[in-house]
């Protein structure tokens, strides 16, 4: 057991570090992270920035070489993510490419769909979005109503998609509808989002722009190849994907970050050093992010040395999001200004934040997961 | 980074817990006591070297033999005899133990573990002071808290004790590993006690353990003893104080949590002393204030990550005993 970075490991942080120094725009934490990384503007610029670090190996570079990775160590795919995440997700949406679209039509894609899409998310250029959620099916997902009926080579699609995040930007959206009559006849269907028949509607939210849309599929017309695997096969290709997305963002970064920047704003005010009411609770909260980044290294790790998937993800996400729930509460205790006119990079973590609990599987849903599977206790 | 123990490691564990797996029963005399302190378990594991850990291997060794052994619901002393003694001592070769560890400032209360420690570390800010423990000189406190708590007859002569100029910083460091690597295993057992429990206990026809309300707040318990363990372990691996300090924090900003919710669920049984829980509830419940507490220890982190022009780390948490008793 030991808890260091290997050589190799801290210098491909720096690696990381640099090419976002050498990439991102002068203006970028004043002009674009507080736009958000869902806005129009930083969607637009991750087709540009994606394929610089294309270019430099650093998109997919955890990938077989024979999809144009590199079959990097798990260890540097999740040093890679923690630095884009605390830089402010300059991939923007297609940190969901490379992590798990890709991986999942390597897996169950066809030929042709390998072609087209595995490359084209490889080259940094093509925006998703995920067509999971519905207006009365979110958590309980399988309970979706978006049909897509056979109609010779195409399926006709009806039904809504909603919390969309990135559609108004998507070239592409990888859709769950449902096939049959049973709660689990659900397929996969990769539908062009210039199709016709589809509309989309963006509304306003406490949450930053580019979340909120409701995508409207109104006959729209989908090729049979567009499937992926066989119908009704959504689940089993759904649970591959998401094991992907294991451990989810690296919460315990962004947050210490945040932290960090309200720190620094509390000195500059005069708030801190005399106030040791103020600097005992962000040390709390700093020894909580400390516990949250462990549970998810120990994750990691269980990867690293493929060990099988338990619900240990499940109990960092649990985790992480304590401490960001007392982050919160710490800037809107001692920060308020924060949504308010005062720091927009404060007020962009805070307003990110707001769903955390709901955004890639809610939190209730992970306590009962590790209550029932992890810990063996008895269905109620 | 490795979350993996060694072979090395895992062969420790196992023997010790082959060990403890011997001793782990109450003896029918001690059913009702608010501590057990095996003193036969105690002479043993130094007997077996699993209190020479630290120096002979490692911190993170010794860190597993206390969280190990706080898993038990009879009291060994493995924290300070093991872990934080060896660290600060290094040159020493095996100090008479047990060891217990005292806040200078406080050194007229009760203290755990004086009515049967040989040697105590007392915290006096900037430095420590090392005494002598004649159990004729203690005076046993009953407490619920789970372990024996006694006082100074008579304050002793600090000026007159051996004295470790500028170790007291190492001194609270390796006192937060222990206090966190104690509470993780002790947290570990409470709550596996009380999942036992859970999933027996009918109540209105199912298990108590079925309800949402209980299996949610369990794992949160779950989560705060995982987390725990590893900022302890990661703690004694480094040597880094920070690490310490968060390690001790986090497993502070814990206790209010799992002292409710674990009694909660075990209803009134829970309260009773023929009931094991108590054992490790009253243990975490004493580690709780101790070597700077959730607000002392939070400023240290904050002074160390974040070092103010006025502030001296650690000044908050640890003022200075100029001649204490």
């Amino acid at each position: 057991m030991e808890f260091g970075w290997a050589p190799e490991q801290e210098q491909y942080r720096e690696r990381v570090k640099a090419a976002l120094d050498e990439l991102l725009p002068a203006d970028w934490d004043e002009t674009y992270v507080p736009e958000s990384y869902a806005s129009d503007l930083q969607v637009h610029f991750s087709r540009e920035f994606c394929a610089k670090l294309a270019e430099r190996g650093l998109l997919v570079p955890h990938w077989p070489r024979e999809y144009g990775g590199n079959e990097s160590p798990d260890w540097e795919h999740f040093i890679l993510g923690e630095e884009m995440k605390g830089a402010g997700e300059p991939r923007g949406p297609q940190y969901m490419n490379v992590n798990w679209i890709g991986p999942t039509l390597m897996a169950y894609g066809s030929e042709a769909q390998k072609d087209q899409h595995v490359k084209g998310i490889a080259s940094g250029k093509v925006i998703w979005c995920q067509g999971f959620s519905e207006p009365n099916a979110g958590t309980d997902l399988a309970a979706l109503r978006t049909r897509a009926e056979r109609d010779g080579d195409h399926y006709v699609v009806n039904g809504s998609k909603i919390w969309t995040s990135y559609a108004r930007t998507a070239d592409w959206c990888f859709l769950l509808a449902r096939t049959g009559p049973t709660r689990k006849d659900i397929s996969i269907l990769l539908v062009p989002m210039d199709t016709p028949g589809i509309s989309i509607t963006s509304f306003p939210g406490v949450i930053k722009d580019g979340h909120l849309n409701e995508v409207f599929f109104t006959d729209v017309r989908v090729p049979v190849q567009n499937r992926v695997g066989e119908e009704g096969e959504a689940w089993k290709i759904v649970t591959y994907a998401l094991s992907y997305e294991r451990v989810g963002v690296p919460r315990y970064h962004t947050g210490l970050l945040a932290l960090e920047l309200a720190v620094e704003q509390l000195k500059a005010e005069g708030r801190w050093d005399d106030d040791p009411i103020v600097r005992s609770r962000a040390g709390s909260i700093a020894a909580r992010f400390e516990g949250a980044r462990l549970l998810t290294y120990r994750v990691i790790d269980q990867r690293v040395h493929r060990l099988p998937a338990t619900t240990d993800a499940n109990l960092s996400r649990i985790a992480s999001l304590e401490a960001v729930s007392d982050l919160m509460n710490f800037l809107g205790e001692f920060v308020p200004d924060c949504l308010a006119g005062g720091d927009p990079l404060l007020e962009d973590y805070y307003r990110i934040n707001i769903p955390a609990g709901i955004t890639g599987g809610t939190n209730e849903i992970q306590l009962d997961l590790v209550a029932q599977r992890g810990l063996g206790l008895p269905r109620g | 980074m490795d979350f993996q123990l060694s072979e090395d490691q895992e062969a420790l564990v196992s023997a010790l817990q082959s060990i403890l797996q011997d001793h782990a029963e109450l003896p029918q005399a001690e059913r009702f006591s608010y501590s057990y302190f095996n003193a036969d378990l105690q002479r043993l594991l130094g007997e077996s070297g699993f209190l020479g850990a630290a120096r002979d291997i490692g911190p993170l060794e010794a860190a597993l033999v206390t969280i190990e052994t706080a898993r038990l619901p009879v009291l060994v002393e493995t924290a300070a005899t093991g872990l934080v003694a060896p660290m600060l001592l290094p040159a020493d070769g095996p100090v008479d133990g047990p060891v217990a560890l005292i806040a200078g400032g406080a050194i007229g209360k009760a203290h755990r573990n004086l009515p049967i420690a040989r040697t105590a570390l007392v915290d006096l800010g900037e430095d420590v002071a090392v005494l002598t423990i004649d159990p004729a000189d203690v005076e046993p406190v009953a407490s619920i808290l789970a372990y024996p708590y006694g006082r100074f007859r008579a304050i002793p002569d600090l000026a007159a004790a051996r004295r470790l100029p500028g170790a007291g910083a190492r001194l609270r460091q390796w006192w937060r590993v222990a206090l966190a690597a104690e509470v993780a295993g002790a947290a570990q057992a409470a709550l596996d006690f009380t999942l036992d429990y859970v999933k027996q206990r009918q109540v209105f026809g199912r298990p108590v353990g079925s309800f949402q309300s209980v299996q949610h707040r369990l794992v949160q318990c779950h989560a705060h003893a995982q987390s725990t363990y590893y900022l302890a372990l990661r703690a004694a691996w480094s040597g880094e104080a920070v690490d310490a300090d968060c390690a001790a924090s986090l497993a502070q900003q814990g206790v209010q949590k799992l002292l409710f919710d674990l009694h909660q669920f075990h209803g009134g049984m829970g309260v009773t002393t023929e009931h094991l829980l108590h054992f490790w509830l009253y243990r975490i419940r004493a580690l709780q204030a101790e070597a700077g507490g959730v607000h002392g220890i939070g400023l240290e982190i904050a002074g160390r990550m974040w070092p103010a022009a006025t502030q001296a780390t650690g000044a908050d948490a640890a003022p200075q005993i100029a001649e204490a008793g």
